[in-house]
């Protein structure tokens, strides 16, 4: 029984060891020859077209990401909820996926530069939230907003209106019918999904606050330790802002709805 | 069946009949007002396939490779099922003390404890430790066309080799607990004087098991095997929290990119459904065929 007990302990010590001794994540996609990134669907960051392939704002600065690095890209979807464990336990290389920079997450992974503002928008019911254009007619008791939950929308809603109540959601699109069924009185979400769904539904739906009420910064994150991936990114972005990259996708997956026909 | 009546169709029956049509129909007029919500089916038939635009082929798009996916999860994690469950099933029943205390505390400790948690412990923890420094996906990125298409047709494609084996596994190690129950209730069935009668015409121990008890053990448990492969394929949809891209998470995909949510739902369980049924009709056919040929 000790023996096999010793031959337990050893067996993990020795895991540890493989793991605690682990190159830059830079390295590693050069090896390999891919890059796997993590991410999952919002849109239009990253979403699927009608032919089943990867379409958005995230997914075209990954794929010139990868291409700058002279390698292949796999795209990893995953559970929103779960993505940071996923990178964790290095299920993937990077998450690429419209992520906050915010304290608490920067306290398990660390993040780059941002390579884009995001800020959040409001969409809410034309009957239940009757006349309501401004945060503190949000803010009160009676009040319930719907979010998908873990993203920076459910910090924003907590910390701009702390008495109205939350219902979250796993994905936006539960949050939204919500809302359509008159359940929620709005729901909090990253510009601009809030104002093109308003114009979905113009006879139910309304956009209470004519702008953004936070704005945050977006950056990858990656695994805590790698500085010489970090490095490496942030010289990307600051690369890519320069050469005008980023400017040029965000006009035309958050300032046009060119894209909108690709989805559906 | 002796005494089996004709079908004879009533007043009654027809009274029912128009009252579930009713009933039915009313939900639906309810759910529609209530919802108010814009119905889009039309989208729905080219994520089933679509007509590629350089081949101008047909081609599978995100809800048939999400149903094969499916089968494939369900196929494999039988496979494992029915292997663990027939090794603790044969222990649990006739095994040492040992071997019994083994049996049981798998299944107890399998049964006792959700899916989910299980299918997010295996992934997280176990897979993490063993799978990911298997390098399989290394492995199979490097081989040849030939191996990564035969690879991705049985199992997945090496972008998520590594996350589809430890759901299978994960899901091979919950079903195999209820599997080992329905064994171990099959041999324990079979009469003790068949082992008396196999002893008596000097059979060893190992031969009445092989020979005489466990053929008859098969036939007993075929039934209630099958029953548990159509809940495998319905417990799958648990994999999609740690993103398996099978039927249930490229429902959920599609939804957050379309907001077609009742459509992508009811397609979903009409996927599903069409999956089990025809199994559950078979087993139930087959069933009544043998029960009285026995």
């Amino acid at each position: 029984m000790k023996k096999i007990l010793c031959l337990c302990v050893m067996f993990f010590l020795l895991m540890a060891g493989v793991l605690s001794a682990q190159e830059s994540v830079i390295e590693k996609i050069q090896k390999q020859g891919v890059i796997r990134v993590g991410m999952s669907t919002f849109v239009p960051w990253a979403m699927k077209d009608k032919q089943g392939d990867l379409i958005g704002f995230e997914i075209d600065v990954a794929k010139k990401l990868a291409q700058d690095m002279g390698v292949k890209i796999e795209f990893v979807p995953t559970a929103w909820s779960g993505i940071i464990p996923a990178l964790l336990t290095g299920k993937f290389d990077v998450i690429i996926g419209g992520m906050g920079v915010t304290p608490a997450r920067n306290l398990k992974v660390n993040f780059t530069i941002p390579y884009e503002y995001s800020g959040m928008s409001m969409v809410a019911h034309k009957s239940k939230a009757k006349g309501f254009s401004s945060l503190s007619d949000f803010n009160k008791k009676e009040v319930t907003i719907a979010v998908r939950m873990g993203t920076t929308a459910e910090q924003a809603a907590r910390k701009h209106m702390p008495n109205a109540s939350l219902k979250l959601f796993e994905n936006e699109s539960q949050a939204l019918q919500e809302l359509n069924l008159g359940r929620v009185h709005a729901v909090v979400s990253s510009a601009p999904m809030p104002v093109f769904h308003a114009l979905k539904y113009p006879d139910k739906l309304f956009v209470p606050l004519k702008e953004n009420f936070t704005k945050e910064p977006i950056g990858f994150a990656l695994k805590k330790g790698d500085h010489d991936a970090l490095n490496y990114f942030n010289n990307w972005i600051l690369n890519m802002h320069a050469q005008g990259f980023l400017k040029e996708k965000t006009a035309y997956w958050f300032e046009s709805k060119k894209w909108e026909d690709l989805v559906k | 069946m002796l005494n089996k009546r004709p079908l004879k169709f009533t007043h009654i029956d027809t009274a029912v009949i128009i009252l579930v049509v009713a009933a039915v129909s009313l939900f639906f007029i309810r759910m529609n007002l209530v919802l108010d919500y814009k119905w889009e089916w039309e989208a729905i038939p080219s994520y089933f396939f679509f007509l590629d635009p350089i081949t101008g082929k047909l081609k599978a798009n995100i809800l048939i490779l999400g149903f094969f996916t499916t089968i494939k999860l369900s196929f494999w994690a039988t496979f494992i099922a029915l292997f663990l469950g027939t090794i603790s099933g044969v222990m649990g029943a006739k095994g040492s003390f040992e071997q019994r205390f083994v049996s049981r505390t798998y299944v107890e400790s399998i049964r006792n404890i959700p899916s989910l948690v299980l299918v997010i412990i295996f992934y997280y923890f176990v897979s993490s430790q063993f799978l990911d420094t298997l390098y399989l996906d290394r492995w199979l990125r490097e081989s040849s066309s030939t191996t990564r298409h035969l690879i991705g047709f049985l199992f997945s494609r090496p972008d998520n080799i590594n996350s589809f084996i430890s759901a299978v596994i994960a899901l091979g190690i919950y079903e195999g607990a209820y599997v080992s129950e329905i064994i171990r209730g099959g041999i324990v069935s079979i009469p003790e004087g068949q082992w008396e009668a196999s002893f008596s015409i000097g059979l060893t121990r190992q031969k009445t098991f092989l020979l005489v008890i466990l053929p008859q053990t098969f036939r007993k448990v075929a039934f209630p095997l099958a029953g548990q492969f159509i809940s495998t394929i319905k417990d799958s949809a648990i994999v999609s929290v740690i993103s398996i891209q099978e039927l249930t998470f490229q429902g959920m995909e599609l939804m957050t990119a379309t907001f077609l949510t009742f459509e992508v739902w009811i397609t979903i369980t009409f996927l599903y459904f069409i999956l089990t049924f025809p199994f559950s009709r078979s087993v139930a056919f087959l069933e009544k065929k043998y029960a009285l040929k026995q």
